[in-house]
């Protein structure tokens, strides 16, 4: 077993490597997710709003990020975004930036079909109570639709974390890229890649087994017929 | 900056050529992998060993990043003896990404047809496979396909993957284009907007394919 390892434990320091990988991973998936639900929530108001153009450009977003995959989204943030604007921005950057554009097209869907699960009646007794528009949705509609929406919006969270690993195409020195990174210097793949697989597959499997938890609570605490 | 548009007219051609090999690898790994799903769906559903094998199957394609199970198929099988060509391994992981997932739709929904329909076909005299052949399947049409067009979509932008095995398919024809002229903004931007034309496509088949299979329903 010790031998499947490698002789000289040539492994340990991609087992160091793994730490710093994984909290890489983890916490830029993290910083990504909170400015994706951000923007969801933007582009969410903008898809309500009565302007037309506003609705159609939503519309676009969507379905350019839906429709294109997360790699080209990762090289159109390193690449090709800082060749437009003539800037330099550094990996990580770009990542996130790419992760949360990619993350905030899928979120805006799971809020509206959320919001489509309120009662129009909620926003006619939020004006007839002499709310303003912008009232109606900080008090009345967002919590509601936000707290429905957590369990689709964890299960999004780890296709999330799994798209984060394409991170390593840009060189961020996340799991994914440490896992490569050590097969170039030790060529034990089948060891470092099932260790890897193994971390991800565990903290995947932990944050699906809180999102089953928070589904029951919130279906238990909604009125029944939703 | 402007966008040199004789590099785009260079480039089309090239990434076209990329494009016929990730349509090959989705046109023979996604209806592999939904066959791969009917069988892990029913073993799922039967009380046998293959219950937690296909279980288990589920839960590693759930968990773990295509990238990671790519790179394990690649780099890491051939220790074992298992190597493979990078056409065979994404093929291959199409089929296992595809199957895990369909597999999860599939039970879903079988879940919504009643379990007394199941019942009275059984009383009928009607074997399982009869039953669910007769009246079974031809309900499951309606719930399937709507996140199937989804995973289909899904399977076929993220063959943009296999460009880390060096597979000639679109994503790494791009690299090559993108290496050799610089051209970021024109290069990505065309094969992106391939990419997009094909999804919205592949969309507007899904759609047509529900209100085909609604209006079957209705009729009968």
């Amino acid at each position: 077993m010790l031998n499947w390892f490698g002789k000289g434990g040539v492994i340990a320091p991609f087992l160091d490597g793994v730490v710093s990988g994984t909290a890489l991973t983890l916490a830029a998936s993290a910083c990504a997710f909170v400015i994706g639900l951000a923007l969801g929530v933007v582009l969410l108001l903008a898809r309500m709003s009565p302007f037309g153009p506003l609705r159609a450009l939503v519309v676009l977003w969507v379905s350019l990020i839906r429709g294109t995959p997360a790699l080209i989204h990762m090289l159109i943030a390193y690449y090709m975004v800082p060749a437009l604007l003539n800037i330099s921005i550094s990996p990580v950057t770009a990542g996130i930036a790419a992760l949360a554009c990619n993350t905030s097209a899928y979120i805006v869907e799971i809020l509206r079909g959320s919001l489509g699960t309120i009662s129009w009646g909620q926003r006619a007794a939020g004006y007839a109570l002499g709310m303003r528009t912008a009232q109606v949705w900080r008090h009345v509609l967002l919590p509601q639709m936000i707290y429905r929406a957590i369990p689709p919006l964890t299960s999004e969270f780890t296709l999330l974390l799994k798209a984060s690993s394409l991170m390593s195409i840009i060189a961020v020195p996340e799991l994914a890229t440490v896992a490569r990174n050590a097969t170039l210097q030790t060529d034990l793949p089948l060891q470092v890649f099932t260790i890897t697989a193994a971390v991800y597959f565990l903290i995947l499997f932990c944050i699906s087994a809180v999102s089953r938890v928070c589904e029951r609570r919130v279906s238990r605490m909604l009125p029944h017929g939703h | 900056m402007a966008i040199d548009f004789s590099i785009v007219r260079e480039a089309v051609p090239v990434l076209l050529d990329g494009l016929r090999v990730t349509a090959l690898v989705s046109a023979i790994g996604i209806p592999l992998g939904v066959v791969a799903g009917i069988v892990a769906a029913y073993a799922a559903q039967s009380r046998t060993f293959l219950k937690p094998v296909a279980l288990a199957y589920v839960e590693l394609v759930r968990n773990i990043p295509y990238l990671i199970l790519v790179y394990l198929s690649f780099f890491g099988l051939p220790k074992l003896g298992i190597g493979a060509s990078a056409m065979t391994v994404a093929i291959g992981c199409t089929v296992f990404y595809t199957g895990g997932y369909f597999s999860e739709i599939l039970r879903a929904a079988l879940r919504s047809v009643p379990r007394g329909q199941t019942q009275a076909s059984l009383s009928l005299g009607m074997t399982f496979w009869q039953t669910q052949r007769h009246v079974i399947a031809p309900q499951l049409f309606g719930y399937v396909t709507p996140p199937t067009t989804s995973l289909v979509i899904m399977m076929f932008k993220d063959s943009a993957i296999f460009s880390v095995m060096s597979l000639p398919e679109m994503t790494y024809q791009s690299n090559l284009l993108t290496a050799n002229t610089f051209a970021y903004v024109e290069v990505l931007g065309t094969t992106a907007l391939i990419y997009w034309i094909c999804s919205v496509l592949l969309a507007s088949v899904g759609r047509r394919l529900e209100t085909a299979i609604g209006r079957r329903a209705r009729h009968v």
